[in-house]
Order: structure tokens, then sequence, then C-alpha cells
């Protein structure tokens, strides 16, 4: 018997939100609708209860036509599946008017829940504080691609980092930011520093990287409350990671699925 | 039963691990239920004699050698390095080798390298061979800025066709699938882990390694105590194997190449 069979009653046994997914455009630029099916499948066999999904454009420039198109799109998984999918609208702040009235559109239009920025700005650059002011009117949280990459940064000129958001946090305190996949592959340690004190920043402990101690460090210097459970296509690193961690069952169970961010869910998909 | 093929003892300069003595990795090999694990010194990636570290590595597991497989860290391009050969495997009896190239900074075309790959295929020891330790996006500023590339990690496995290799801490699944052709003309055997592949909607790793590589040449390696075990037996776990191939991969294979 394989010793970790056991430890999966986890995520059997207790609600579990993965905060951190996507859905992405087939070859024609609609909905892949075999890889929507097949991560709600793999939502099924590790026992996640609801994915939360964005379909965000990993490139530096993104007009306002091609991020409405990647909404519209999530729309379209989020009523295929609709008691698993919930979406995180993403949006370039570089269009501020336009990122605004997107984001506006897809909470009343969509039912969406939050929204994914990627690398195209700093968090903390004023160019996005509109959309920040937007999300706080609106109660939602805010995704963003994050990393410290202490090699090759120049792939990613303006990722946020650890930094970012602390500087954001402290300008805009009611604000909820989530500092995207810890384990995404740059120098953790450095983002958990960074953020420790600004209680309104959270992360996410998806990604590819499955460094020991990281969920225990993430969880020593945020609290359990501050860290969500997310897979961003590393499903089953992530699903293993906590089953791994030397935490507390009640801690773990906190991260499958955060109090602080139950009211987020409770908005029906429209 | 697990053996873990990628496990390593030793203090890391650049994050504390945290599990640095045999007696800390005994614990943790028991929190994972993880029977026996074969380990080399983290500690002689960094000496410029690696045989202080290799001597501290069987002086700290002697407690332990029922559980922990000393493979001994050799450096090919330091003076003295077959006089270290004749040591680690005559005189202490250490089980396996590992090199690092991208740490002891050479390249597969060092001459040295191929004697030293036919004098382990010579005594039938197997070469781990890892492109990394840890992720590159986060390494510390003062760590090796490469990763040993499977363009060289096959220019090593060619340099000499019967010895027996363990290939691991990449993409293992694309790297069986580049050598899937020289595999079978070779004599010596090829093996890998899969500590770096995933199963799941977005990338179909996993499946395609043991569909390249056959469930003969697929191993558990964690790369502990740099990463967490548990993750992969998750991994086997969700794969649903017949108990038989479940056997191989968790501890067979490794008893096959270690001739445990």
């Amino acid at each position: 018997m394989n010793p970790i069979h056991e430890k999966r009653r986890l995520f059997t046994e207790n609600r579990v939100v993965n905060w951190h997914e996507h859905v992405w455009f087939d070859q024609n630029g609609q909905l892949d609708e075999a890889l929507c099916d097949a991560l709600v499948e793999d939502a099924a066999r590790t026992s996640t209860d609801v994915v939360v999904c964005s379909l965000p454009i990993l490139a530096q420039k993104v007009t306002a036509e091609e991020f409405r198109h990647c909404n519209d799109t999530l729309a379209i998984a989020m009523k295929r599946y609709p008691d698993v999918i919930k979406g995180f609208a993403f949006v370039n702040p570089g269009y501020s008017k336009e990122a605004v009235e997107e984001i506006d559109r897809c909470v009343k239009e969509y039912g969406m829940i939050g929204i994914k920025m990627y690398y195209q700005y700093y968090i903390n650059d004023p160019i996005v504080r509109p959309v920040i002011e937007k999300c706080i009117d609106l109660d939602i949280p805010i995704l963003v691609h994050a990393s410290k990459l202490n090699y090759h940064p120049e792939e990613q000129p303006f990722v946020s980092n650890g930094v970012h958001f602390a500087a954001a946090a402290k300008a805009y305190p009611e604000a909820r930011f989530i500092m995207a996949h810890i384990t995404g592959g740059g120098d953790w340690e450095w983002s958990l520093k960074a953020v420790a004190d600004t209680p309104n920043v959270y992360t996410d402990m998806s990604g590819s990287v499955i460094d020991a101690r990281v969920i225990e460090k993430a969880v020593a210097m945020l609290g359990a409350k501050r860290v969500l459970f997310g897979t961003d296509g590393s499903y089953l690193s992530c699903v293993g990671k906590i089953l791994a961690a030397n935490i507390s069952d009640e801690d773990k169970k906190i991260i499958l699925n955060n109090p602080d961010f139950e009211r987020y869910l409770n908005r029906a998909n429209a | 039963m697990i053996i873990d093929g990628v496990a390593y003892l030793g203090h890391w300069p650049f994050r504390k691990l945290g599990y640095d003595t045999a007696a800390e990795m005994a614990a943790w090999m028991d929190r994972a239920s993880i029977d026996k694990a074969c380990v080399s010194s983290i500690n002689s990636i960094f000496y410029k004699d690696v045989m202080e570290g290799n001597r501290e590595l069987m002086t700290e597991i002697s407690a332990f050698s029922g559980r922990m497989i000393p493979f001994a860290v050799i450096n090919p391009a330091y003076p003295g390095w077959e006089n270290d050969f004749k040591e680690c495997f005559d005189v202490l009896g250490m089980k396996g080798l590992e090199l690092f190239p991208a740490y002891h900074n050479y390249k597969a075309d060092l001459p040295e390298l191929k004697k030293l790959l036919e004098m382990a295929a010579a005594k039938g020891i197997p070469v781990r061979l890892p492109s990394r330790l840890v992720d590159i996006r986060g390494r510390h500023w003062l760590d090796t800025p490469e990763n040993l590339s499977q363009d060289e990690m096959e220019a090593i496995v060619r340099l000499c066709p019967d010895t027996d290799f363990l290939l691991c801490s990449c993409g293992t699944a694309n790297l069986a699938k580049r050598l899937e052709a020289l595999s079978a003309q070779r004599k010596g055997r090829l093996f890998y882990d899969f500590a770096r592949l995933e199963d799941c909607y977005y990338n179909h790793s996993l499946p395609n390694l043991l569909k390249t590589a056959g469930e003969d040449y697929v191993v558990f390696g964690s790369c502990s105590p740099f990463q967490y075990p548990e993750v992969q037996e998750l991994k086997l776990d969700m794969l649903e194997l017949s108990e038989e191939a479940y056997e191989k991969i968790a501890s067979g294979n490794l008893k096959t190449l270690l001739g445990l």
C-alpha cells in the first residue's frame, strides 16, 4: 500500500477550494473544451470542490479587446461547469478605463469573483490604482502573477515580487491581494519576508516547485489564513505539497478552504 | 516498500533544509514512510576535496547503514580522483557514484570523465546524474547559474556505453524520448526518476515517461531533503498502477540497479 493513500483523506473529507487555475484557448481562439473538461476531471479525482480560474494572455502587451475576449471565453467555461468553475476576470491595467469597465462587466454580468493581472505592470505602479480601487469598491480579491527571479529576470521585466505587493498593500490596506504561486519558481523566501507584515497580502501555494518546508515557512510567517490552496497547472505536485507539509491538520483545512474567502464563493455564477 | 534513489545529506549553504544529519534524515524518512534512501554528500559539492565529504557521509550514516545507501561524489576535474574512486568503492564500500559537472566546472569533453565512467562500468557502479538540485528561478546568487542541460546529459551518457545511469531531477520524459534509440544500443541501462514530472490536465509527462522508458526503468527519487518526498508518492498513487508495476518503481528497479 502506498503510504500516501491514507493521507488523501484530507481532501476527500474536507471542502477544497483551488484558488489558482486556468482555462485556455484552443487553436482557434475559442475555449479549449477538452482541456477544460480535463481540468474538471482533475478536480474530481483529487476531490477538489471548486476551481477558481482565469484566462490570461502571457505577454507584455495585451489590448482591451483581447482581455474582453479572454473573459467572454472564461464565462463559457463557468457556464459549462457552474458548480465547479468560478472566474477571475483578466485585465491589463494599462488600459485603465477599459479595465475598470471590464471588471464591472465581469462581476455583474458573469458573476466573476475576483480579478487576475499578469506581468504587464508592477502591482504598485500608479497606473494600476484605478483597478485596485474598483476591486475595493466591488469587494473582490486581486490575484497577481508573482515571482522573484534571481536568474533571467529579463524574461519577465515587470513581474511583481513581495516588495511590490507590500508597497501596494500599504497604500491600499482595504484591498485584498493574492501574491500568486509562492512555489511558482522564484525566490519564495524573499517574497514571504517582504509581505510578512502586510496582512492584506495573501499567497497561493500553486506552482511546480516542491521545495520542502515552503508551506511550513509560509504558514509560520503569514499564518494559515493568508495561504490559499492553488495548483496552476501542477495539480498533483500541489496536492502532494499540502499533504506533505509538517503543519497541523487544522491549518491544512484552513488552506484548503480559507474561511476569509468564503464570501466570494457565495456569489453565484451569472 | 519505498527506496528513494535520489537523496542527500549535509549542509546546503543557500537555504536551511533542516535535515542535515543522518538522524534527522531518518526521522524525515519515517514521516514519509521511506524505507531506504540512496544518499550522497551535499558537502562534497562544495568542498574542493570531495573525499572530505564522502568520509563524513560514511561516518554520519554508520548508525543507519541498513537504511542509507551511500553514493560517492567524485570530481574528475580535480587531482587525485582515481585514488578517490578506489577509496570510495574499495575501502568505504560505497554503492553508487554521483557527478556534478555544473558545480565542479567541467563538461562532457573532459578526458578524465570518460575514464571515470569506464571505471564505474567495470565495477558495476551506477552513476547518478542530476540536472539540478534546486529550481534555477529562485536560486541563490552565489549558486551555479546553470542546470546540467539535456545536451550535456546525453553527451555524458554517450561517453561510455557500458555504464548504468540514473538520470534525474529534470524533464526526464523528454530526456527518455531523446535517448530512446541510444538506450536500445547500449549495454549500460538508463534509469529515470520522475520528481519533475506531472500527470494532470495540463501536463502528462509522467505517463509519457512510463510509456517511453517502461516500468522497469523508472525509479522513485525525491531529491530529499530539498523537496517533499510525499509529492512523488502521490504521483505514484494516482497512477493506479498494478501491484507489480508499483513495486518495481517504488523499490524493485533500484534493487536491480544496486544489486540489493
